[in-house]
């Protein structure tokens, strides 16, 4: 809809005063005061205008009316004359000039661009305006533009795209299709791409080339979901990477999931179940007799009668992994364990808030002597006694206990020391009040860990992590995990000095020494007492490579800078992921990384990432 | 372009070449033949082919593989369509193998499911 440009343009250029909460509403919804304000007052100049050419126009009429006979041609020169008149007239109106601004706006956009006919156009512009019937005032009737209803004009009527008036829906239909205009333009095109870029950055997506004709593949599946009526028969690999790219993108409901129930697979992995009812669980279990290994996440909807159901009608089970199962009740649980415990080689559970208490767990212990993965996280009904009563547990090879705070010291060595011989997995999670002496009990009693996980401590010392590692019989651990190991002190951040709390610099340097050349997987997130000469010293490319070290985090280590990022690409020529959030002193423009590591989480992370190609790893 | 095919349908892809028979004392060589379960034959170059995993092994002539010999794979259980897009894709990764950034190939729709079956198959 036209004000006319250069009204627009007079308008946002010019300096604002307050306004009214009116306007503001208004504004809000896209109606500008300031416009229909134009609009009244143009209309009403015109109107005056075509009342005083007809006033005009019927006096010299009733003048010339006496002389019939040769007024043929008088009365023709006279009209010119009266014409020539009123199109000077208007010619000095602003509305003639308004006018005329827009058809030279229109034509330059159409591309013509002669200016010869520019008199011409003038006068058919004034012509126009002369004989076309003026606007009808507020109040009055007119017919609308568009679809000839007829309806009253009001100070708010829209002008159509030939110049008349539209009735309310028209115009209401003209300022959404304006709306659809003028919002594309808002995302550029690079915005999308760079977010996506940074996606695949941190899924470690930043080898050069295609991506994998199975990776395309996958993507154009779930993109297609709608018109999929069954996947076939895909293999099992297949069909948990779909089973994630479909739970990522929320698309896994009752329609999709039938595409995972083939009656034959001894495997199901959903995860993300939260679309699912309790129907679609039993239906799971009907549908897969032969199942062994079960993995349903956000299962939110699984009630006690679903397992009840699994436990009649699928025997086989093996490995059982819940998560968020919040409407299983204990009594459920409890009939879990005692039916199927024998069996039960794994059970990971996590995201209980309702249920799953001590006397859950003391009946898993008493019933599944087969037990050999256990992960209970975030269940939070279960105390320290939970704990006390894992000791019983003959056979365990892999252990997740990321439940009650609070435990003591003492209950977490007497856990370790009795059952942590056989361990090739402990994963102690946010003890808070573990100490040196539960170090000392992995340090003495662990032999065959291959990965070890100890986060969210503030009370174990430097001198204690140092001891951990120092003459450790347990052979290097390809995966390790310390991150956030460091002192909680607001008044002083950077902890003690003499006796440093936390994986620091010589904890660091014991861990490195004792497990450098089997480590792939390292993260000492938030271990920020770790010292900036440690750091060099481990990554000196001269005395130590680490051969298999493909990913590692070291977020909010404050001392890592470039010179460290330099040094650890040197001596890490497998490295393929580098987390390095909240390292401020790493900038952007100065770092060099090698092709095909992943950088992420580095301050000032855009197109002026310096990403060289041909850089070896071991040119100096 | 040369295909081969006992069928008389589309579609036509195959990528030129002479292809000899190979002695096993010359050099191996620079291309190889796939072939789909309906008969269609598609010539294509060595370097090309190994993109895929699975062609790779068969190809290797370290292995007493009748295909290394030959430089002949019958893949069975795929069809022509499906291993022209399979061939397509083999020289796409090929030429933007150092490139960053390289946007995904197009598929149509309708043979998503097969190809990546097939791609899976092919280790690719």
């Amino acid at each position: 809809m036209y004000v006319g440009w250069a009204a627009r343009r007079a308008a946002t250029n010019a300096i604002r005063g307050p306004q009214s909460a009116l306007t503001d509403f208004l504004a809000s919804h896209n109606i500008s005061a300031h416009q229909i304000h134009q609009e009244h007052q143009r209309r009403l100049r015109e109107a005056q205008q075509q009342a005083a050419q007809e006033t005009g126009e019927a006096d010299e009429n009733k003048e010339n009316e006496s002389d019939p006979g040769d007024e043929a041609v008088e009365e023709r020169k006279k009209r010119k004359r009266k014409e020539e008149k009123a199109i000077m007239k208007i010619k000095q109106s602003k509305e003639f000039k308004r006018r005329k601004f827009e058809e030279k706006i229109k034509k330059r956009q159409k591309g013509s661009g002669d200016d010869d006919d520019s008199d011409y156009d003038d006068d058919s512009i004034a012509r126009n305006m002369l004989y076309k019937k003026a606007q009808p005032m507020p109040g009055q009737f007119e017919n609308c533009e568009i679809c000839e209803k007829r309806f009253t004009v009001t100070a708010y009527s829209k002008t159509g795209p030939e110049g008349g008036l539209l009735c309310t829906k028209c115009s209401k239909e003209l300022g959404k299709e304006e709306k659809k205009k003028q919002q594309p333009k808002k995302r550029g095109p690079l915005k999308g791409k760079r977010r996506q870029t940074e996606s695949d950055r941190m899924m470690g997506d930043v080898k050069p080339g295609a991506k994998s004709l199975v990776e395309i593949c996958v993507r154009k599946v779930v993109a297609n979901i709608v018109d999929i009526e069954e996947f076939g028969d895909l293999p099992q690999t297949l069909l948990d990477r779909l089973s994630q790219v479909l739970s990522q993108k929320r698309a896994l409901d009752p329609r999709t999931l039938e595409f995972f129930l083939q009656a034959d697979s001894s495997r199901i992995a959903i995860y993300d179940a939260a679309k699912l009812e309790t129907d679609d669980f039993e239906k799971i279990f009907s549908f897969m007799p032969e199942l062994e290994d079960v993995n349903l996440r956000n299962a939110g909807q699984m009630k006690d009668e679903v397992l009840l159901y699994m436990l009649d009608h699928n025997p086989k089970i093996k490995h059982l992994q819940l998560g968020a199962a919040n409407l299983i009740t204990n009594h459920g649980w409890l009939q879990l364990f005692q039916k199927q415990g024998p069996k039960l080689e794994s059970f990971k559970t996590c995201d209980l808030d309702a249920a799953l208490d001590d006397s859950a767990i003391e009946a898993l212990v008493q019933h599944c002597p087969n037990l050999q993965r256990l992960k209970l996280k975030k269940c939070w009904q279960t105390t320290e006694r939970s704990i006390q009563c894992l000791t019983s547990l003959p056979s365990l090879h892999h252990l997740s206990l990321s439940i009650c705070p609070d435990t003591s010291a003492e209950t977490l060595s007497t856990l370790i020391t009795t059952i942590g011989t056989p361990l090739e997995t402990l994963s102690l999670e946010s003890f808070h009040n573990a100490d040196d002496t539960t170090l000392t009990a992995i340090h003495r009693t662990c032999t065959e860990l291959s990965k070890l996980r100890f986060t969210n401590n503030a009370i174990c010392t430097d001198a204690g992590f140092a001891s951990l590692f120092s003459n450790w019989p347990n052979p290097p651990l390809p995966t390790i995990d310390l991150s956030d190991n460091r002192d909680i002190d607001n008044q002083n951040p950077d902890g003690p000095a003499e006796r440093p709390i936390g994986l620091a610099s010589m904890g660091f340097q014991a861990l490195m020494t004792h497990s450098g050349s089997r480590l792939e997987k390292l993260n000492v997130k938030a271990c920020r007492h770790i010292s900036h000469e440690a750091l060099l010293r481990v990554f000196d490319h001269e005395k130590h490579t680490y051969p298999m070290l493909r990913d590692m985090d070291l977020s909010f280590v404050a001392p890592v800078d470039e010179v460290v990022t330099t040094a650890i690409f040197r001596c890490c020529p497998k490295l393929e992921k580098l987390a390095i959030f909240g390292c401020n002193q790493v900038r952007g423009r100065e770092v060099r990384i090698p092709a095909g590591v992943a950088v992420i989480g580095m301050m000032d992370a855009q197109e002026s990432v310096v990403v060289e190609g041909g850089w070896e790893r071991g040119d100096v | 372009m040369t295909v081969r095919s006992t069928t008389d349908s589309t579609p036509a892809a195959g990528i030129d070449s002479a292809s000899s028979s190979t002695s096993p004392m010359t050099t191996p060589s620079p291309f190889v033949t796939l072939i789909s379960s309906d008969g269609f034959e598609f010539h294509v170059r060595r370097s090309a082919a190994c993109v895929s995993g699975t062609i790779r092994r068969m190809l290797n002539t370290r292995s007493n593989f009748s295909e290394s010999v030959t430089g002949v794979c019958h893949l069975e259980n795929l069809n022509a369509m499906v291993l022209e897009k399979v061939v397509e894709y083999l020289y796409y990764n090929e030429k933007h193998k150092e490139s960053r950034d390289v946007p995904d190939m197009e598929i149509p729709s309708e043979l998503c499911l097969e190809l990546l079956m097939a791609a899976e198959y092919l280790d690719t």
